[in-house]
C-alpha cells in the first residue's frame, strides 16, 4: 500500500477519538459496578456485592430479559418494514412517496409522551373492546410502541443508500433474465445490506433506551429495563444497576469477538460474508 | 420487477398500514382531543364542546421563549453532530478495512446498550467539580479551580452530541460506504486531489445520507426533552417538557395535544425553512458539481467496488467511467 | 361506553340529519378515546370502584401469585422473598416513574391492568377513589394495621383509610454545603434568601410544581394548597422573576448524585434522598440538612388495591404481612423512609441505622408539616412551574 498521508493519519486519530468519547462514561459504569456502597455514584470500596444483589432481585433480571427481547422483536419487524418502505421510496418514487416521507416526518417530530397517552387507550381498545388478545399482552404492546420511531429511521436510511443509484443494476439483472424476486435477493437486497445492518443496529438500540412510551404501554409482568431505572430513583440508584450495565456489556463483547475470530478463522471465504455484510 | 402488476408503493405497503394503525389511528385521536377542554379536576380531556381555545393558550409567550432556547440546542447539537460524526463515518467507511467495518459499526451502538440514565450518571461522574476530569485537570495545571461545567450550555451540548451521535454516525457511514473505491480512484487518475475528490466526489454522492443524519439528529432532539435537561439542567430546558408538563402533571390532555400540534407545526416549519435556506445556499456547488459529474450527484451510480455479484461486478465499469467524465 | 344508546330524536332537515347521525356515530367510535380520562363516564361505568366481577377478599385460601406496580427498588429484597416463602404467592412486580403513570394505566384498563397492589402518592388518591380506581380494602384482613402509628393513619387523602396505609412517607426540606454557605440557615425565607446570593447559579429545586411553588407559600405563611389568584400571582411574580435566574436544575433526586458530587450549593430535597446523599458523601461534615419551618410539607406513599385485582385475598395478606414491626424495620432501612410504624424509632436506633434524625422527626417538626393537594390551582402551578424553566434556561 501506498504511505499513509497526513490526512488518513488525522482520520484515524478522529476515529479513535470518537470511539473513546461514546466509551468514556461506560468505562466509569464498569467501574462503579464493583462498587460495594449503598448509592451507584459514591464509591465505598471494591467487591462483586452488587453482581450478587442482581440474584435476590428478579425484578432486575425480569426488566432486564423483557428489554432484550422487545429490542430484538422490534428491531426485526421495524427492519423489515423499513427496509420495504426504504426500498419502495428509492426504486419506484413518486407523488405518493412524496406524502409517505410526510408520514415518516411526522412519525418522527411527535414527542413521545403523544405517542405514549394515543397508544394506551388505542391497544386497551383494540385489546379488550374488539377482544384481540395479542394487544393485552406486555411483549407486543411494547414491540409496537418501540417499532414506530424505529420504521421511520430504517425507511430513511435504507432510501439514503438507494436513492440516485436509479435502479441499473437491477434492469441489468432483469436483462439477464433473473426473476424479480431474484433481482431483488441478489442485487437490490446487498446493495441495501449496510443500511439494513445500520437500521437494526439502531432500532435495537432505540428500542432498549426507551422509557416514556413503554412505561405507558407496558402491562404487568413487562415492566421493561430503563422503566424500572428511572423509577428506582426514588430510593436512589444502587451498584446494582450498573452491575448489569456491565454484564450486558460483556456478553456484547465477547459475542463480537467470537464473530470476530470466526471471521479470521474462516479466512476468504468469510471475507467474503464480512464484505456481503458491509456492503463492499 | 416489471411483469408484475403492482401498485409503485406495493412494498410500502406494510410499514404504511402499520403507521396507519399504531400512529395515524391513535394520534388522530389525540389530536381531536386538542378541541376540547379539561373537564373539572381529575379529568384529563372532554370533547362535547369544541373550540380552538386551547391552541390560544398554546400560544404563550413561555412556549416560544422555551422554543427560542430549544432551537438553539436543536441546531447546535445537530451541527456539532454533524462535524464530530462526519470524520468518524468517513473514516469507517473508507479508511477501516472492510471486514471490520462491521464490527466497528456495532462498537459505536454498544455503548448505547448501556440504560440512557445509567450513561448520564457516568458522565455526571467525569464532569462532575470533584470528579475525574477535574482532578486531572487540575493535576496537570490546566486550571485552578474544580471544574464548573455541568448545567452549563456546554453540558447541554455534551449530554445532547453524546446521545445522538449514532443516529448522525450510521446514516453517513451507509452513505460513504457506497461511494465505493474506485470512483475515488477515477477522479484521483483525472487529476483531482484528496479535497477535490471529497468535495466534489464523495460529498455529493453521500448527501442523501447527510440529509438523513441531519433530520434523525435535528427532529427528534427537537421534541426531546430529557437529554439535554440531564446534564445540563435549567439550561437545557426544552419545549417538549411543556407538552410532557400538560400531560402529566397538568394532566390536561387538551392543552397537553394542542400545544404538541402547534410543536409539530413549528419544528415542521423549522425544517422547511433550514431545507430552503441550505438548497439555496449550496445551489452553486451544486451547478459546479453538475458540469463536472454530468448528471444530478445523487443519480451518479454508486461505486460499488464490484464483488457483489455477476450483475453487479459487469454494469460496474461502464458507468463508473460514465459517471466521472460524462 | 353507555351499553344501551337511547335513540337520538332531532329535527333538522334531511340534508343536515345525514350529517348530524354521521358525527354522532363518529362521536360514538371516539367516545372509547374519552374512556382514558373523562371522569364522568368513567364513574358511571364503575361506580363506587368495586368491579362488580372482580374477586373480593374475604380471608380466603390465598392466590398463587400476587402483581404489585410501585416505585423500582422500593421494598427489601429479603420481605418480599419471605412473604413467598412463608405464605406462598409468588410476587410479580412492576414500576412506574410517575402517579400520573399509574392513573392513566388504571383509568385505560378499565380494572383489567392486573395489577392487585398499587402504590400512589397520597395527594393522588382522592382522584383515584372518584375515578373508581381502587378497591376498598377489607381491614378484617389487615389487624396488622394495629402497627402502624396513629400520627400517620387517617390523613387528608384518605380520612378513614378505606383505602390505603400509609407504606412511607417523607417530608421536603434542603440541604446546603457549609463551606459555600457559612450562615446557618433555618427557613424556606432563609432558602431563598441564600439561592439569590451566595448559592446564585448553584441552586437546584424539586423538579415538582407543588414543591416549587410551596417554597414561596411556606416562607410567607401562606397555605400551600391556595386557590386564592393574588396569592398565586404573587407566587409566579417571586418566582419567576425573582427566583429563577438563580436555579441551575430542576432536580428531584439530587442525593442520588449532586450531593455525593457536590454539584450544588443549596438543593431542595426530600429527606430520604438527602438522608441518603449526606451519607455517601464523602465529607459528610460539609453537608447541613434544614427541615425549614415554619410549615413544610408531608407526603406519603401508600399500600392500596387496585380495582378489579385479580389476587385480592394474596394482596391483603401481603399487605399485613409489610406492617409487622420486623418486616417494616425491613423496609425502612432499605429505603430510608419512615414506613409508619409504631415505636420503630426505638427498634431502628438498636438496630444502629444511622442519621435517624432524616428519618424521624419530633411531634412538634411533625405539626409543621401540612399535606399537598390536586385542586384548581394545579394548572396554575404548572404554568409557573413551566414559566420558572423558561426564566432558568434564558
Amino acid at each position: 500500500m501506498k504511505q499513509r498521508s497526513w490526512s488518513d493519519v488525522a482520520l484515524n486519530v478522529w476515529g479513535v477519538a470518537v470511539l473513546v468519547f461514546l466509551f468514556l462514561p461506560i468505562l466509569v459504569i464498569i467501574v462503579s459496578s464493583f462498587n460495594t456502597g449503598r448509592l451507584l455514584v459514591a464509591w465505598d470500596s471494591f467487591g462483586f456485592d452488587a453482581f450478587g444483589a442482581i440474584l435476590t432481585k428478579p425484578a432486575i433480571q425480569d426488566a432486564v430479559m423483557v428489554s432484550i427481547q422487545t429490542g430484538l422483536i422490534a428491531a426485526l419487524l421495524a427492519t423489515l418494514l423499513g427496509t420495504l418502505a426504504g426500498i419502495a421510496m428509492a426504486r419506484h418514487p413518486g407523488r405518493w412517496a412524496f406524502w409517505f416521507i410526510g408520514l415518516l416526518l411526522l412519525v418522527s417530530v411527535t414527542p413521545e409522551i403523544v405517542d405514549a397517552v394515543a397508544l394506551l387507550p388505542w391497544l386497551v381498545f383494540l385489546g379488550q373492546d374488539l377482544g384481540i388478545g395479542l394487544f393485552n399482552d406486555g411483549i407486543a404492546r411494547l414491540v409496537i410502541g418501540h417499532s414506530l420511531f424505529s420504521v421511520a429511521v430504517v425507511s430513511y436510511i435504507v432510501r439514503a443508500r438507494l436513492i440516485g443509484l436509479e435502479g441499473q443494476l437491477e434492469e441489468a439483472s432483469a436483462d439477464l433474465y433473473a426473476r424479480p424476486l431474484t433481482t431483488f435477493r441478489r442485487v437490490t437486497l446487498p446493495l441495501a445490506m449496510p443500511a439494513v445492518l445500520a437500521g437494526f443496529l439502531l432500532s435495537f438500540t432505540l428500542s432498549l433506551d426507551n422509557t416514556v412510551i413503554a412505561a405507558f404501554v407496558q402491562v404487568s409482568g413487562t415492566t421493561p429495563w430503563p422503566v424500572y431505572v428511572l423509577s428506582a430513583l426514588r430510593s436512589g440508584l444502587r451498584p446494582e444497576i450498573a452491575a448489569v450495565s456491565t454484564i450486558m456489556l460483556l456478553l456484547t463483547l465477547v459475542a463480537l469477538a467470537l464473530v470476530a475470530v470466526v471471521l479470521r478463522r474462516a479466512g476468504d471465504s468469510a471475507t467474503q460474508i464480512a464484505r456481503t455484510m458491509t456492503g463492499n | 420487477m416489471r411483469g408484475i402488476r403492482l401498485p409503485r408503493f406495493a412494498l410500502a405497503l406494510p410499514a404504511w398500514a402499520w403507521l396507519v394503525v399504531f400512529f395515524v389511528a391513535p394520534v388522530a385521536m389525540v389530536v381531536y382531543f386538542s378541541f376540547g377542554y379539561k373537564p373539572g379536576i381529575f379529568g384529563t380531556h372532554a370533547t362535547d364542546v369544541l373550540s380552538f381555545d386551547r391552541y390560544g393558550e398554546a400560544l404563550s409567550p413561555t412556549f416560544f421563549q422555551t422554543f427560542t432556547n430549544t432551537l438553539w440546542v436543536g441546531l447546535a447539537g445537530t451541527a456539532l453532530c454533524l462535524l464530530i460524526g462526519l470524520p468518524a463515518a468517513y473514516w469507517m467507511a473508507v479508511k477501516v478495512p472492510p471486514s471490520r467495518r462491521g464490527l466497528l459499526l456495532a462498537l459505536v451502538m454498544v455503548p448505547f446498550w448501556t440504560n440512557f440514565l445509567v450513561r448520564t450518571i457516568g458522565w455526571q461522574v467525569i464532569l462532575a467539580p470533584e470528579g475525574w476530569l477535574s482532578s486531572l485537570l487540575q493535576g496537570i495545571g490546566l486550571t485552578d479551580g474544580p471544574l464548573d461545567i455541568l448545567y452549563t450550555r456546554t453540558a447541554v451540548l455534551i449530554g445532547v452530541v453524546y446521545n445522538y451521535l449514532p443516529l448522525m454516525i450510521l446514516p453517513l457511514f451507509v452513505a460513504f460506504d457506497r461511494v465505493g473505491g474506485p470512483l475515488r480512484e477515477a477522479s484521483k487518475d483525472l487529476g483531482a486531489g484528496r479535497w477535490r475528490t471529497f468535495t466534489r466526489v464523495t460529498l455529493p454522492l453521500a448527501r442523501p445520507g447527510v440529509i438523513a443524519g441531519v433530520l434523525l439528529v435535528f427532529i427528534p432532539l427537537m421534541g426531546d426533552y430529557i437529554t439535554a435537561t440531564v446534564l445540563g439542567g435549567a439550561r437545557g430546558n426544552m419545549v417538549g417538557q411543556l407538552v410532557a408538563s400538560q400531560f402529566q402533571t397538568a394532566q390536561n390532555w387538551a392543552l397537553g395535544s394542542a400545544m404538541a400540534v402547534m410543536l409539530i407545526l413549528v419544528i415542521m416549519a423549522t425544517v422547511a425553512v433550514g431545507g430552503l435556506i441550505v438548497w439555496l445556499a449550496t445551489m452553486p456547488f451544486r451547478l459546479r458539481n453538475r458540469l463536472v459529474l454530468g448528471d444530478e450527484p445523487a443519480s451518479a451510480p454508486a461505486g460499488r467496488s464490484g464483488d457483489d455479484g455477476p450483475a453487479a461486478g459487469g454494469a460496474e465499469p461502464v458507468r463508473t467511467e460514465q459517471g466521472v467524465s460524462a | 361506553m353507555s351499553e344501551s344508546r337511547p335513540p337520538v330524536r332531532i329535527l333538522a332537515s334531511t340534508a343536515a340529519a345525514k350529517a348530524i347521525s354521521a358525527e354522532l356515530s363518529r362521536r360514538r367510535f371516539l367516545s372509547f378515546a374519552a374512556a382514558a380520562g373523562a371522569t364522568g363516564l368513567l364513574a358511571a361505568c364503575s361506580p363506587g370502584g368495586q368491579s362488580s366481577n372482580a374477586p373480593q377478599a374475604t380471608g380466603g385460601e390465598l392466590e398463587n401469585s400476587l402483581s404489585i406496580y410501585t416505585w423500582g427498588d422500593y421494598d427489601a429484597p429479603e420481605v418480599l422473598e419471605a412473604f413467598t416463602a412463608e405464605l406462598g404467592p409468588t410476587i410479580q412486580l412492576d414500576s412506574f416513574g410517575s402517579n400520573e403513570e399509574l392513573i392513566s394505566k388504571l383509568v385505560a384498563a378499565k380494572g383489567t391492568s392486573g395489577y392487585d397492589i398499587v402504590v400512589p402518592t397520597g395527594i393522588f388518591i382522592p382522584q383515584m377513589i372518584e375515578n373508581g380506581l381502587l378497591t376498598k380494602l377489607n381491614r378484617d384482613l389487615i389487624p396488622n394495621i394495629e402497627y402502624v402509628d396513629d400520627a400517620y393513619l387517617g390523613r387528608a387523602w384518605d380520612p378513614e383509610n378505606e383505602y390505603s396505609i400509609c407504606k412511607a412517607w417523607g417530608t421536603t426540606g434542603y440541604v446546603y454545603d457549609k463551606t459555600v454557605i457559612t450562615r446557618e440557615l433555618a427557613t424556606w425565607a432563609d432558602f431563598l434568601d441564600a439561592a439569590q446570593n451566595e448559592a446564585s447559579g448553584r441552586t437546584s429545586v424539586l423538579d415538582d410544581p407543588g414543591d416549587l411553588t410551596g417554597m414561596y407559600f411556606w416562607a410567607n405563611g401562606i397555605d400551600w394548597n391556595t386557590t386564592d389568584e393574588a396569592d398565586l400571582a404573587a407566587a409566579e411574580e417571586f418566582i419567576v422573576n425573582t427566583l429563577a435566574p438563580n436555579i441551575s436544575a430542576f432536580d428531584s433526586y439530587p442525593g442520588g448524585a449532586a450531593i455525593p458530587q457536590a454539584t450544588h450549593a443549596l438543593m431542595q430535597a426530600w429527606n430520604g434522598d438527602a438522608r441518603i446523599g449526606i451519607l455517601e458523601s464523602p465529607d459528610p461534615d460539609r453537608w447541613q440538612w434544614v427541615l425549614p419551618g415554619p410549615e413544610t410539607e408531608i407526603w406519603m406513599d401508600n399500600w392500596a388495591i387496585a380495582a378489579g385485582a385479580p389476587n385480592p385475598e394474596a394482596a391483603h395478606a401481603f399487605i399485613d404481612y409489610v406492617l409487622t414491626p420486623e418486616n417494616s424495620l425491613l423496609e425502612l432501612d432499605y429505603i430510608g423512609y419512615h414506613t409508619g410504624g409504631k415505636d420503630i424509632e426505638q427498634a431502628a436506633e438498636d438496630a444502629g441505622i444511622e442519621m435517624l434524625d432524616l428519618v424521624f422527626f419530633s411531634d412538634e417538626q411533625l405539626a409543621t408539616m401540612r399535606e399537598g393537594e390536586v385542586n384548581e390551582a394545579q394548572q396554575t402551578r404548572v404554568d409557573i412551574w413551566n414559566k420558572a424553566k423558561a426564566a432558568a434556561g434564558a
